[in-house]
Parts: structure tokens; sequence; C-alpha cells
């Protein structure tokens, strides 16, 4: 009976087309306003109805404003809220006729009936209309203090929507104090909770430019405050609950036993009904024990259970959410469920987001003991009825022999594929098959015998094409027809339409031709022609190149084309761990949903409500300034540079999802005109070191980290000079942090002072910056403080590493150095001390 | 923070539209929806998480009616999935079902609830019993009255006392002349038995469900002889957790009505009550099916409602299918539906015919997944066992039931 989509704003018969509809009820609502016979309720009642399913359907009815606010005079509820309705939705346009409202929505505000009372109150809060706004200030004064929690629990959200309206008058009217007060005394949970979100919204937004409000934020985290709110947390409902697990997930406990004592009094939250509970608490679980390893990895086990059935039960909507956080899981950690495998079979009836995620998770917790079940029953998806589905289970077939050590059966199955006469499987496993080729050389044999059999013909996709090319190329010694087969393909060159195919075809025949020159040369030469007459540059580059070579030494030509090879090792994964990391902190959030840290999707104003400064464990890479001077895609990209490492900033430019399949680029041929011998990641990432070390100026600048503009030289011991100007990339320092050993390991006190500057970490960056020690990443808040600082010798390229975390309370700083030359690490230990000690004293 | 929820009609129409915060998201964003949802197939087919160019969405489908929540900040996801479902369960629990003409009939009871139950993008109250008492449900008894008494309103006058009481799923002044409550095991059977035959997952998904009408405020107790078995247990709020802890029992003071105490998963179960065994031959473009249909395991009571269900490959142009038992159609959407209901004494159901493959293809590649499903009343095929139910002080007439019922769940299998 709907009409369809297309026609929904157009009119259909059932809708009235506007005007005429209009004018009428505002004769009829004109009527009615006035009068006082018996009935008029029902009748108003008709007639706002029929105004507000109009508003519903998009018709403009705002004309009828006055009309509305002349009927209001009512006792009848469902009126009011009727009109409160519609006065909410077109208070905003109108905003001269909302004063009319003000009127009798102050009026309700003094009912009797406190329900009258709440909802007016809501109402007025909602018309967000900013010249009303001093009429708001009695009413919300009386709502905080009213006898019902209902109206109460109103009221403090419209403290909220008043400040969004106006903060200087919320301020001025001092009501985030007594929202404070509310929040510790009320008896009533709701309105505690509604405190405590209005309050949380309230000082983070005004944090950036009140002193008091960021230190009142940071409150909220102290323990009296945690503990007071953990203490009746089941006298929360529900979705409070979800809000004060969020609160309690930022809050730094000061010991172990803090965490053991959090963990008991929260792990029935675990049972709960409502998945967004246990989810939040299992996010409280993670975060609580990051820094210790064993619990750490009893609470996966604990969590595990609940994960498991959040996901099989409930509205496939609720699994699909529940399953991407359990994804992350499952890649941090896949050997903790490794014997759950059964769960991430895929159902036939499951949508193919669910599938795809499943088969990853499969891909991730195949080990020696369930690889054999896993492959059978992926096996059986490759005879899927959704195509996509079945390739992606081929490739996690072959993900999974690349990342085993016993691949005999796998290999077996593979080659099956290659039987099976479907072209779409037999591209997928044309391409895993080269990928296996090249980690497992020995397996060639078996390979080649089955490869050879499939008629060029039947591979379409570039991909399987360029891979089995690559195939006959490389082992052309053992398929008796490899430069025929690479004959014909030359033969039909115009037909190419990939130019990667193109570009592998003159690869495989030059290495075709190293090894059987007679049979091959033909076609050599009517690829080289072909290839130099290419419109392509690459492909005809490339030919130039090959041609040139040959010209100038065969045997030269060899060692380029076809050097001995090593065999791959580990192919790149395509997100950096980094990356995992920064999603892993951001548990329980969208970015788990979408697989990329908020801050490549979202920017910097709406992730604010919700975002605390960053906790100890979310370091914050840079200052804050950044996303405010620079457009967001330009941030991202910055931000995606300092993540990566070099070689993994090569891989990303790829497509994403592809990087481990393309590997083809990267064969023979691109390593041997770097230097034969020489593996490909060292010839392409010597350039982009350089290039890293010249941009990170720019970037660097950017975050205002290492600014060459540090003023005077810092005064230290004459045993160690440092460089002011150092700088250091964040994925090299990640790197170093890695790779060396602690050289010193210290604590310090700090002076009072210090401590009492020390209200922020940027105040620390700006002063070490001063003495030449720059910072890299820094976190936490009162009273856990970390940074990470490095510094670099001033004459040669030495540098220094420090972790630093300070405890404000107790006025200790604990510092670890870990150096590129260990001898000096003393001296500059030293150093980093006295320039600590001054910290506050300027 | 949610900034709003659409409710869209099966054809993408906006049925209702409620703004939560002072950034209105326009309406514009529905189209965008549904333009992106019409090139996925169906919005049922969409993924629930969903990033437009301004604001993420998230939808859910229920019924042939979309909830759509928009935000632009980041929150939990499963926040705000959770809340739609309750608004969906909400809904439908108000409005006796789920659909296009309900809701647009009732409108402004939609509008009332939100109202409640959300406020400025936080959910505040999902509780079905307390939102009854701030907005009566539109039911018959309501209508007459209206008409009788001449005033219709629709609200009661009073707050729910609840909202302030300890135990917010329950009011306090409940009065039954007879007091009853009914326990029942619901149990979903979710298998998959591989190309071999092999079982190689079976487990079941199960909830106790209550039904109470009890005077006061009742305490429960219930116990299982054999709660060992259960691998993961989810309770509704009203249960204590330190009995269950301490010797598995559950401790609760029941909503009034019907509702979910607990729900449960029992893993690697080892007998299912069916086998189906299929057997799929092609040669020459043309392909021989056969199916068989029998108990395996006997679970001691009649076996209901057994259909089995496969969707034909794409690639098969045409079938020809028949049984000796119950009845076969096929779909327009090539799906095969077999019903059998209860297997007879005297013979095998079975299943057979023939496939017309596409031309040029010589034998079948893709094989279909047969779904089964099922029902047993009066079992609980996970075999958990109520022990016994007690009221702490038993009033003068009390009523207590228990049943059972096993269905199956994500049945199938594959050939």
């Amino acid at each position: 009976m709907a009409p369809p989509a297309q026609t929904v704003r157009s009119s259909s018969p059932s809708q009235p087309s506007g005007k005429g509809e209009v004018s009428d009820l505002k004769l009829q609502l004109r009527q009615l306003a006035g009068s006082r016979a018996p009935g008029v309720d029902d009748s108003k009642r008709e007639l706002f109805k029929k105004v507000i399913s109009y508003m519903t359907i998009g018709i403009d009815v705002s004309s009828l404003f006055g009309e509305m606010v002349m009927c209001s005079a009512t006792s009848d509820i469902v009126l009011k809220k009727m009109c409160y309705l519609y006065v909410g939705n077109y208070a905003k346009v109108n905003p001269d006729l909302a004063l009319l409202t003000i009127n009798f929505l102050q009026r309700d505000c003094k009912d009797d009936d406190p329900m009258i009372r709440g909802l007016a109150l809501r109402s007025l809060c909602s018309l967000r209309v900013a010249n009303l706004v001093e009429y708001l200030v009695g009413p919300l004064e009386s709502g905080l203090k009213d006898s019902n929690s209902y109206v109460r629990m109103v009221a403090v959200i419209g403290v909220l929507k008043l400040y969004h309206i106006s903060a200087s008058t919320c301020i001025d009217a001092d009501f985030p104090a007594t929202l404070k007060h509310l929040m510790l005394n009320d008896s009533d949970t709701q309105v505690v909770a509604n405190c405590l979100s209005a309050l949380q919204e309230i000082w983070s937004s005004g944090a950036a430019t009140s002193e008091e409000a960021s230190r009142e934020r940071e409150t909220l985290l102290s323990k009296p405050v945690v503990y007071y709110f953990l203490n009746r947390i089941k006298e929360f409902s529900e979705w409070a609950q979800c809000l004060l697990l969020e609160l309690v997930a930022k809050y730094v406990p000061a010991d172990s036993s803090e965490i053991f004592d959090i963990m008991n009094l929260l792990e029935d939250r675990l049972q709960h009904a409502n998945g967004a509970v246990v989810l939040a608490t299992i996010k409280v679980f993670l975060q609580l024990t990051l820094s210790m390893t064993d619990v750490h990895q009893q609470v996966y086990e604990r969590i595990k259970a609940p994960l498991l059935t959040l996901v099989s039960s409930g509205s496939p909507e609720q699994s699909y959410a529940v399953l991407s956080h359990l994804h992350l899981l499952v890649m941090r950690a896949p050997y903790i469920f490794s014997s759950d495998y059964k769960h991430f079979y895929c159902q036939y009836n499951e949508p193919s987001y669910v599938k795809k995620l499943k088969l990853e998770m499969l891909t991730a917790v195949a080990n020696e003991s369930n690889t054999y079940e896993i492959v059978t029953e992926l096996c059986e998806y490759a005879a899927n009825v959704d195509i996509p589905i079945a390739r992606e289970s081929i490739r996690a077939v072959g993900k999974i022999a690349l990342q085993q050590y016993d691949v005999n059966a796998i290999v077996d199955r593979l080659l099956q594929f290659l039987e099976m006469e479907k072209d779409y499987v037999t591209a997928e496993a044309l391409v895993l098959v080269k990928d296996l080729l090249r980690k497992y050389p020995q397996w060639s044999h078996d390979c080649i015998a089955v490869v050879g059999n499939i008629s060029s013909k039947n591979v379409q996709e570039p991909k399987a094409k360029a891979a089995l090319i690559w195939m006959l190329g490389e082992y052309s010694q053992d398929m008796q027809d490899a430069p025929y087969i690479l004959e014909s393909l030359i033969e039909n060159w115009e037909d190419e339409h990939s130019a990667e195919v193109r570009l592998h075809l003159l690869t495989a025949v030059m290495k075709c031709f190293f090894k059987r020159p007679p049979e091959t040369q033909k076609a050599l030469g009517a690829a080289l022609a072909a290839g130099l007459a290419d419109l392509h540059q690459d492909v005809h580059d490339r030919a130039l190149f090959y041609y040139r070579l040959l010209q100038y030494d065969v045997t030269v030509g060899e060692r380029v084309v076809n050097p001995p090879k090593q065999a791959v090792s580990v192919f790149a994964d395509t997100q950096s761990s980094e990356i995992k990391d920064r999603i892993f902190d951001e548990f329980n959030s969208l970015s788990v949903v979408y697989q990329k840290p908020s801050y490549m999707f979202t920017d910097k104003e709406h992730r604010g409500p919700f975002e605390f400064s960053d906790e100890l464990g979310n370091l914050s890479i840079g200052t804050e300034s950044v996303d405010t001077t620079v457009p967001v895609h330009k941030v991202e990209a910055n931000d995606k540079d300092l993540l990566l490492s070099t070689t993994e900033k090569e891989d990303t430019r790829g497509p994403i999802n592809d990087g481990a399949y393309s590997a083809p680029s990267y064969d023979g041929s691109l390593v041997s005109l770097a230097a034969p011998q020489t593996q490909p990641e060292v010839a392409t990432s010597n350039p982009s070191v350089k290039e890293h070390s010249q941009s990170s100026f720019a970037i660097d600048d950017l975050l205002g980290l290492g600014l060459p503009a540090a003023p005077a030289p810092a005064p230290s011991p004459p045993s160690l000079k440092l460089n002011s100007k150092a700088v250091l990339d964040p994925s090299t320092f990640q790197q170093k942090w890695r790779q060396l050993p602690i050289s010193l390991s210290q604590e310090y006190s700090v002076s009072p002072q210090g401590v009492s500057a020390l209200t922020t970490p940027q105040v620390l960056l700006r002063h070490m910056q001063t003495h030449s020690i720059h910072c890299i990443a820094s976190g936490g808040q009162s009273p856990n403080f970390k940074f990470f600082f490095f510094a670099q010798k001033a004459e040669e390229s030495s540098t220094f590493l420090v972790e630093c975390i300070i405890n404000t309370s107790s006025a200790k700083a604990q510092i670890k150095v870990k150096a590129d030359d260990q001898s000096a690490s003393q001296a500059f230990s030293s150093l980093f001390q006295s320039a600590l000690s001054k910290f506050g004293t300027a | 923070m949610l900034q709003c929820i659409f409710l869209l009609s099966d054809s993408g129409e906006v049925m209702l539209e409620k703004q939560f915060t002072g950034h209105r998201v326009d309406r514009s964003i529905c189209a965008w929806f549904w333009e992106h949802a019409v090139s996925h197939g169906d919005s049922s087919k969409l993924q629930p998480v969903i990033a437009s160019p301004t604001h993420y969405l998230f939808q859910i489908f229920r019924e042939g009616i979309t909830f759509l929540a928009c935000t632009q900040v980041e929150m939990p996801p499963l926040m705000a999935i959770e809340f739609l479902c309750r608004v969906a369960d909400v809904l439908s629990d108000y409005l006796g079902e789920l659909n296009e003409d309900l809701i647009k009939d009732n409108f402004i009871i939609v509008y009332e609830l939100l109202d409640e139950m959300i406020d400025n993008g936080f959910p505040l109250t999902t509780e079905p019993t307390i939102l009854r008492e701030m907005i009566a449900p539109p039911n018959i008894v309501s209508k007459v009255l209206s008409v009788v008494t001449g005033t219709s309103s629709n609200v009661s006058d009073t707050l729910p006392v609840a909202t302030g009481s300890c135990v917010p799923w329950r009011t306090t002044d409940l009065k039954y002349s007879s007091n009853e409550v009914y326990v029942e095991l619901v149990e979903e059977m979710d298998a998959t038995i591989n190309r071999d035959g092999v079982l190689v997952k079976c487990e079941i998904y199960g909830e106790v469900q209550i039904n109470s009408h009890i005077t006061g405020l009742p305490d429960l107790t219930l116990s299982f002889s054999n709660p060992s078995i259960l691998d993961d247990v989810r309770f509704h709020p009203c249960v204590r957790f330190r009995p269950w802890e301490s010797h598995q029992t559950l401790s609760f003071v029941p909503p009034d009505g019907h509702f979910k105490l607990m729900s449960y998963r029992v893993r690697k179960l080892k007998n299912i009550p069916l086998y189906v065994k299929p057997q799929i031959t092609s040669d020459a473009g043309t392909c021989r099916i056969s199916l068989l249909v029998g108990i395996r395991n006997d679970p001691g009571r009649t076996i209901d409602s057994i259909t089995l269900q496969f969707q034909l490959p794409p690639c098969i142009l045409s079938a020809d299918l028949s049984s000796n038992h119950g009845t076969v159609n096929i779909l327009a959407n090539k799906t095969c539906f077999w019903s059998i209901g209860r297997i007879p004494k005297d013979k095998t159901p079975s299943m057979s015919g023939t496939l017309v493959l596409e031309s040029g293809l010589e034998r079948l590649h893709v094989f279909p997944t047969f779904q089964v499903g099922f029902r047993i009343a009066n079992i609980a095929l996970s075999g958990l066992q109520i022990d016994k139910l007690d009221l702490k002080t038993t009033p003068a007439r009390f009523h207590k039931g228990f049943r059972a019922v096993t269905r199956a769940g994500e049945f199938e299998v594959r050939s």
C-alpha cells in the first residue's frame, strides 16, 4: 500500500499536498482555541493528531504555530504532549513565536502533577532558542530541587541542553556545581547517572578553555568518585551502567590489589542480559590489566564464554557488533581461541559481512592441532553459492598454508581447487599457488604438474593470469610447453588489457629465454617488439630496458632478470601493529566495527564529548593542536605515515585488501633492478628512509614537536652534548624501543615545584625541549603521567630513548633509558635528571 | 550518544522522526540510506553499522520496518544496536505486533514512548513494566473505557512508583486472586553436518522463560538438577548473583508477566534427533538428487513440524522433485521447501528428482545446503532439568507449572 521509495517526497493520494489542507486546519484550530464546550478536547485531539502526522510525513505545518499555542490551554496530557512535540519541532525556525509558548510551558512547570512538570521542563529546554535562555534558568533551578525524581532527572538533562544553547548562562547560574552536588548525594540512580553524563559533556567541552573545567573533569576520575559509583553500580539502570563502566575504564588504579577489587566487583556484570553492559565490562577488564601480562591472559579466558554466547544469541545485528569485537580479540590473541574454532564456522544464512569476519578469525586461529579440520571446513565453502565468500575461503586456505609449517595436506587441497573447473576458483587458487611457491619452492614439482595442465584460455582475471605467467617464467625448465604457451600469449598481446599482465609477460619470457634460449628466441623478439610499441609507459620502459640489457651483455642480463632467489619467509601484514593497538585501546567503540582507529575516520570535534584526554594505555602521538590547524585528510595522511614503518608504508599504497596478493610486483625483476642478491625490502626501504628523515621536519613541525626553534642551548655537563634539533619519527622510535635493551632504570623524586607545575603533560614537554630532550608521545592525567622522550648526541647520530612515568601524588619519576651507545646512558641519565629537577623552578 | 531516530517503512518512507539533540539531522540522510540499501539488495542484508558521508548510522530491520539511528560522535556500537532492538521489542509489545500500519496508526504512542526511553540521545529506561505505567498501551480495554467514560487519555495520571524503588522491574502493589507462575525451557539446537556426513558442530542455545502473576513482592528460587552442563549463562537484572555463584540456584524477584529469566548455552553435544542424507550425482548436463530423512537418536517424544529447505544453485534451470511423504514446493526464487510434518511409522520419508543444468555445464559444482526445521515438545534436548521452584512466602492459592520445547535453530546439512 505504501508508495515506492522514489515518490515518498512527492504527493500521493493519501497525503495532502499541503497548502489547502493546512489552511483548513488553521481555521478549525482557531475555532476551537477559545471554546470551552464539552468534548472540545476530543476534537482538538483529532486536529493535533492530523497536524503531527503531517509534520511526520514532512509537510511544513509551521504556519500553524500561533493557533497551536492558542489551543494549548488544556488539562489533557496527551494533547499537551502532542503540543510539546509540535512546539519542539518548530520553535527553532520560529524564534519569535516560540516566545508565545514560554508562558504556558512555565505554568506547566509548576503543575501539581510531576509528570506534567517533567514534560513541560523537557519541552522548555528542547526549544533551543538562544534568546529565550533567560526563561530557562528559573524553572531549571526549581526543577533540580523538585521533590520528584522524574522532574530532577529531566532537569539535569535540561541543564546540559541549556549549556549547549548558552554555556555562559549555564555557568553563571552555577549549574555544574549543583549537578555535582546532586550526583554525589541524590538518592535516585537515574538522576545520578544523568548528572554524570551531563557533567562529562559540560566539563569535556569546557576543558579546552577553562582550567577549572579540566580540573573538575579529572576529579570525575578520582578514586572516591569512581568508588562511589562502583559500589552502587547494581542499582543503576542497564544504560547508566554502560556509562559508569565507560568511566571506570578510564580510571587508573594505584596498585594491583585495587585492580583485583574492581574486577571482583564487576565480574557478575559479564552475565548481564544486556550485551552493551557485558561489552563495557570487558573493556574495563582489558584496560585494567594491560600492564599485567598474566592476568591479562586470564581475562581473555574469562571473557571468552560471555562473548561467544553474545554472538550466538540475540539478533543478527547484535551478533555482528559483538563479532567485530571478538574479531579484534581473536586477531590479538589467536592462540587463546584456537580451541573454539568451531564457533567461527559459517552458517549458510549469515550475511556475507559476518562470514567474512568469521573467515578471518578461522584463518587466525589455525594452528597445528586444528588446521586439518579448519581447512576441511573452508573447502566446503569453496563450493558455496556465494561467490565472494567462496573466493575468500580459498584465500583463507592459502593464508593458513603460508602461516603453517606442515603444508602437505593444504597443498593437495589447493591443487584440487585448480581442478574444480570453476573460473573464479581456479583464479584464486593460481594466485595462492604462486605465493606458496615463493615461500616453499620445494613444492614446485607437485604444483607445476597441475598448473601445467591449466589452459591459459580459461584464466581471465588479471591477477590470476599474472600469477600463471609468473610461474611459466619461473619454472619454464620444468614445464614442457612453457615457451609455446608464452608465445601464444604474446601473439594475443593486443587483446591483453591489463598492463600488469603484459609486464609479467615480458619478464617471464625473458626468464624463459635464459633457460631455454632456442625455443624462446622468437617469442622474446615478438614480446620486446610488442612491448616497445606499447602505449603503456611502464610496459614500454621495461621492454626497452630488457632490450638494452640484452644488447649490453646477455649474462649480465640473466643476473639482473633471473638471479637466484631466496624463499620469502613472511609476507607483509596489511595493518601495522600500531594501528591494531590503537583500535584495541578504543575497544567498545565504532573504531572496532570499522577496523580503523577513530582518528582515521572522525574529525576531532566529533570525537569530543566522549574523549577524555588520552589515558596511559592510549598515548597520543604529538600534541593536541594538530587537528585544529590542518584539514582532516591531511592529518590522516600524516598520521598514517607516522604510524607505519617504512616497509609497511610501501605496502599500504596498494589496495589494502589485496596487500598479500599483490606480491607479484615484488618479484625477481624488481629485485634485480637494484642489485643482484639484494632483498626487495632493503632495496626499496633505503630511499624511503632518507625521504623520511627529510620529511619528518615538516611532520614534526605540524605536531609541534621537535621544533628547531629550541632556544638557549642546554646547560649540560661537558661530558655529553645533546643535539637541540634532534629529530626522530615515531615509527623509528617504536622500532628502536622494541629492539634496544634497557640500559638504565632509575627512580628520582620530583621537586614539589615540579609537581605543582605538572598540570598537563604539555607543560613538561616544553620544559624538556629547552634541554634538548624531545617528547615523542605523552599521556595520562593526574596523578599519573607517562612520557616518551628522545634525545640525540650533538656530534653523532646516537640516540637516547626514555620512558618516564611521573606520579605526582608520590612525587616520584621512574625512568627507563635505552640508548644506541650504552656507555653514555649514565651521563644522559644525570642530564635528564638535572633537566627534570629544574622543572617548575623557572 | 544518538542524535536522532527514524522509522522507515518497507518502501523507504519516513514514518517517524525523533530528534534528540540541538544538531538536527536532516531527513536527506534517510534518502541516502535508502539508496545505499537498495544498491545492496535490501536493508536486511545491509551491515548494521554504516558510515554515511556525514553521520554514522545504526540500523536494525524488524518486520519490514527499518529502525535507523544517527550519530556523529564515537560511541559503543553495541549500545546503539541494543537500544534499537529494545525499542523494537517495546513497540511490538505495546502494539501487539509490529508492522507499518500499526506504527502509522499509533504514531503518537511511539513518540511518547521514545520520549521516555531516551533523552538528549542517552537511553533512560527501556523496562516495559515502567513504561507501561507511564504510557498506557492502546489495548481494547482502554478503548472501551474511553468510549464509556468519555475520557480517552491513554496516560496514567500517576508516576510509576517503581522508578524510585530498588526493584525497578516491578511495581509493588500487584494483587491477583490466584497466583501462578509458569516456567518454560525454550531451546534451539544449532548443528552443522558437513559433506561427509560428520557432525562438525552441535550446540544448544536455551532460554528460561517465566510467566508470573503473583501478589506482592514474591521471592522465587529456581534450581536445576544438573546446572553443571551449562557452558555460559546470562541473567535478567532481577537475578541475584551470589546464590548462583555459590550453589547455582536462581534467586529473584520476578517482573510481572512474561519475561526471559536467563539464557544459556550448552556446547559440544553429540546427539541430534534427525538424520538427513542427501545424495547428488550429476553427469552430462542432468543431475539426480535424492534425500532421506529419518530419526537418528530418538528423543523419546514426537518430533513435529519437520521441514527441509534449500536453495537451488543459480546454474540450475529447472527442477522436478517429488516425495513419498509430505509436500514439496519450489518457490519463485528457487527455494525448495519440503514439509514433512511427522515421520510416519511405516516408511522413511524420501524426496528425489532431477535437476536440469544450464547448457554448457556438464557437472554440478555448487552444492546446496539443506536447512532443517523441527520442533519437539516437552523436552529440553540439552538435558537440562529443573529441580524445583520455591516461593519464600507461599500465598493461599498458588499454582506453578513447567514446560519445555526444543526447536531447530541453524540446523544445516551440507551436500
